[in-house]
Order: C-alpha cells, then structure tokens, then sequence
C-alpha cells in the first residue's frame, strides 16, 4: 500500500506557516509598547498571536499532519486534491481573519468564515482518514482528542468572532477563556503528546517501552480540561483549582512515558532540533506546575497570567514546532528529491540536509528572546522588551531562512 | 554466489538515510526467497511502524534488487511482526550508531 502525500501538500503549509511566524514576530516588535504593557486584549496583539497561533503553529499542525498521519496510522490520506482546495481556504481565510482582527475588528467574521470553511475541511479529511485506520492505537484517541478541542475551538471563536460584529452574545469573557483552554491548552497539548508518542521513540530508536501512563495522561488532561472549562462557566474557584491539577497530572503522566522512552533509547546523542522539542517537553510541564501553584497560592495578576500564557505558547508549542520542523523538512524534501535514488546512487543523509551548528545558535536565541521578553515585560521595561522581540524576530527569520535553505540542497 | 546471495549483497548499498547505516546492517531484511523463475520476494520491516521513509526504504530495496542481471519479478513486503527490535543489529550497525 502506498501511503505517501504529496510533498506539495504539507509544504505549502509549512511555507506558509514559517511566513506566518516572521509577520507575527514583526507584528510583536512594531506594537512592543503594547506587550509591555501587558495589553494583550489589543487588535493589533489579537492580529499576532492569531498569526502566530492559526498562521503559524495550526498551519505546520495540519502540514505535519498530512505528512505524518499516513505514515503513523498507516492509512493514506483520504482525499489529497481536497487537501489543496483546503489548504487554499484556510491560508486565505487565516490571512484575512488575522489581518481584520487588527484593522477592523467589526469585520472579522468575514475572515473568520472563511477560515472555519478551511478549518472545517481538514477536520473532515483527518476524521476520514482516521476512521479508516484498521488497528487503532493510544496515538490514535490523542489526535481525536486533540481534533475534537479544535472544532471545539474554531466554534467558540466563531462566537467571539460574531460578537465582535454584531453583538447579542452573552458570557463574552467565558467564551474567551474557553477558547484559550480550548485551542492552546487541549487541540495543541493533545496534539503534542499524540505525535511525541510516535517521534520521541522514532528520533531516540527506543524499543521496549511501555506507554503505560499514556491512558492515565489522557483522561487526567481530557478531565482537567472539562473540569477548568465549567469552572469559567459556574464562577467556581475551586473547580478552577481542581481543573490546573488535573492538567498538571495529565502532564506529569505524559512526562514519566517520555521519561522511561528515552531511558530506553539506543540512539545516545540526540539531534539538537530534537533535544530542542524535548526541552519545550520540560518547559510545558513546568508551566502546568507554575499555573496550578499560582492558583493555590491566589496569585490572580493579569499580568502574571498573560505571561504565563505567553511562555506556555512559545515555551511549549512554538519550541516544540520549530525542534521537530528542523526534523520533518529535511525529511520531507530528502524523500521528494533522493527518494526515487535511493539503491542506484550514493545519497545525501538527512542530517547533511540541514546546518546544525546554526540551529544550536538559533534555538538558543529563541530561549534567551522568549526569557528576556518575559523579564522585561513582567517588570515592564520597554527598551528590554524591544531587544529582545527584536532577537526574536531576527532569530525567526533566520530559522525561516534556514529551512527553506534546505529546498535548495 | 546463488541469487538470494547477490540480492542479499546488493542490500547492502541501500541505506536508511536517517541513521545512515545499511538496511542488512540493520537487520530490516527478514527474508529473501528466489523460486525457479528467478522471481524474488523480500521480507522486511523498519525501525518503527510510523517511519516516514517507509515507502522510500521498500522503493530502494525494490530498485536496488531490480538491477541485478537475470532477475524476475519483484515483491517487497513490509512486515510489522515480528517488530524489530536492536537486537537484529549487526555488531557493525551497533558500532556505527554508537550503541555499545
């Protein structure tokens, strides 16, 4: 069974998602009086995490998914024309949603639909694919898990979205916490930890573990989710506390799995890009722990949480990205290039498609931009919040440089 | 040299391009049987079931064995039981990726 995508497919996203990721950056560094401020409810802050967050991180989601869901599930992609005509509502859409979210709030709905059409789309392609896999697997409840956060997402945004142009719409403020949850906390997290129970074992050539905490780490997250959610809903502290454990617990599972694959590794050096990944593993869990202990200690400043959401974002699901894009680009264009060479002639290896020395440099800037900016906007001083979005902007350029260098090897 | 010796041989030059090392090496090969008509089967798996080289490794087997002279048809097929494990490493594959 052939079971390959169309590298043209995942490319287009992962293109346009590495563009996506430079204007966000841009869009920050313009506006960093804004972030130093801690305003993050400004159009032009909405414009550039939407950039970040759809534009960016959804984009390389769906890419990677169309590449890495036939070969993890064994399944071919059900429709790949439909994934083109997707590719083009949702890039259009996410462009157009972003960009009015900043100039003209009152009309982003207009983005937003086409955007939810695109968004739509892919859920359709991936629940199809999916449901045809014969021999489901753990992996196979976090993807649904993480796709049904997602549609869960894209609904109440959609709301948002409309209350914003036209109003009528109670619980505005609980509707955005729920989408927040929703999309960073369930569709990314899930997301995450569906794939690293494939990659993580993949990059370290483990064998012989067990994933024994991955249902454990499932339901604990799933519930905690619920549990955080409804407390916006019912205004209940304690629920509020009890859901940050439940995702703690979640998390902590989903560590201990990880922890015992790479006890069991073969592979003893690890790539950097993907010692990268690994690190945002730390750095989410340590942010699950920190967001539980703010929440006993009563720790409510808006400021505070506003950046833990913002080290959430880029400590875990921004690190986690760019490691494995390091990875899965040389993989993607080594197969469209070499694949067909394989057996008749001397091929370049993988890791002689891309600079690892530069990519140590720049997941090192990333580290110290995404610290700096934090120091410098928790004590809000605006000259140390500018250079350091300014590394961070020169840093995503470079890494976007960087891969698409690797279309030219 | 019999044929399933040469097609063995030829393996030898079909790497896997993330670990660099050669798929006898490392132990991806489970079977080679040639019948009379000189037609070839070939069993074999990968490092783990969601390898994204998966139909470039089996493309390379196919078309590495497809030069050799006098060969018939061909039919890789890859096997996820028994899984692989490092154990089927060869000293030299274990050598080449640092494993002791």
């Amino acid at each position: 069974m052939k079971i390959d995508t169309n590298i043209k497919l995942p490319l287009a996203f992962i293109l346009y998602a590495l563009l996506a990721l430079v204007i966000a950056q841009m869009i920050f560094l313009f506006r960093h009086d804004l972030v130093n401020a801690g305003q993050f409810h400004m159009p032009h802050i909405w414009m550039g995490s939407h950039f970040l967050l759809l534009g960016f991180a959804v984009m390389v989601a769906m890419g990677g998914m169309y590449q890495l869901v036939p070969v993890a599930f064994l399944t071919p992609i059900w429709n790949q024309t439909f994934g083109f005509v997707q590719f083009i509502f949702t890039a259009g859409g996410i462009t157009a949603f972003a960009i009015l979210l900043g100039v003209k709030s009152g009309n982003c709905i207009y983005g937003g639909i086409v955007a939810i059409i695109g968004i739509v789309m892919f859920i359709i392609q991936m629940a199809i694919t999916i449901f045809k896999q014969e021999k489901k697997n753990k992996m196979t409840l976090f993807i649904i898990g993480a796709i049904t956060c997602f549609f869960l997402t894209i609904a109440a945004g959609f709301l948002l979205a409309w209350n914003i142009a036209f109003g009528g719409i109670a619980s505005h403020s609980t509707i955005l916490f729920s989408h927040i949850v929703l999309g960073i906390t369930g569709w990314f997290t899930l997301l995450i930890f569906g794939f690293s129970y494939k990659l993580v074992p993949m990059f370290s050539l483990s064998h012989g573990f067990s994933m024994k905490w991955a249902k454990p780490a499932f339901f604990s997250y799933i519930a905690g989710l619920i549990t955080l959610i409804s407390s916006f809903w019912f205004g209940n502290d304690l629920l509020q506390t009890i859901g940050w454990l439940l995702l703690s617990a979640g998390f902590s599972f989903f560590v201990l799995d990880i922890q015992e694959i790479l006890t069991k590794r073969f592979k003893k050096k690890l790539d950097k890009p993907f010692s990268f990944a690994l690190l945002a593993i730390l750095i989410g869990f340590s942010i699950h722990v920190l967001a539980f202990l703010f929440k006993i200690s009563g720790i409510q400043d808006p400021i505070i949480w506003g950046w833990l959401i913002y080290l959430y974002v880029m400590g875990w699901i921004v690190f986690s990205i760019l490691g494995y894009l390091y990875k899965i680009v040389p993989v993607l264009w080594w197969t469209y290039k070499y694949s067909d060479r394989v057996g008749k002639e001397k091929v370049p290896l993988l890791k002689d498609m891309i600079n690892n020395q530069l990519s140590i440099i720049l997941f090192v800037f990333f580290i110290i931009g995404v610290v700096g900016l934090t120091f410098g906007g928790i004590v809000q001083i605006e000259i140390v919040v500018f250079i350091f979005q300014m590394l961070l902007s020169l840093t995503s350029l470079v890494y976007t440089i960087s891969i698409i260098r690797v279309l030219f090897v | 040299m019999t044929l399933a010796t040469e097609v063995e041989a030829s393996l030898f030059e079909v790497i896997d391009p993330e670990l660099g090392v050669n798929v006898m090496d490392l132990g991806l090969i489970y079977g080679v049987d040639v019948d009379d008509n000189n037609n070839v089967n070939i069993t074999m798996t990968l490092t783990t079931p969601g390898c994204p080289m998966h139909d470039t490794i089996s493309n390379g087997v196919n078309y590495r064995v497809s030069q050799i002279e006098g060969i018939g048809e061909i039919d890789v097929k890859v096997v996820w039981e028994p899984a692989w494990s490092p154990a089927k490493m060869t000293d030299r594959a274990k050598e080449m990726l640092g494993i002791g």
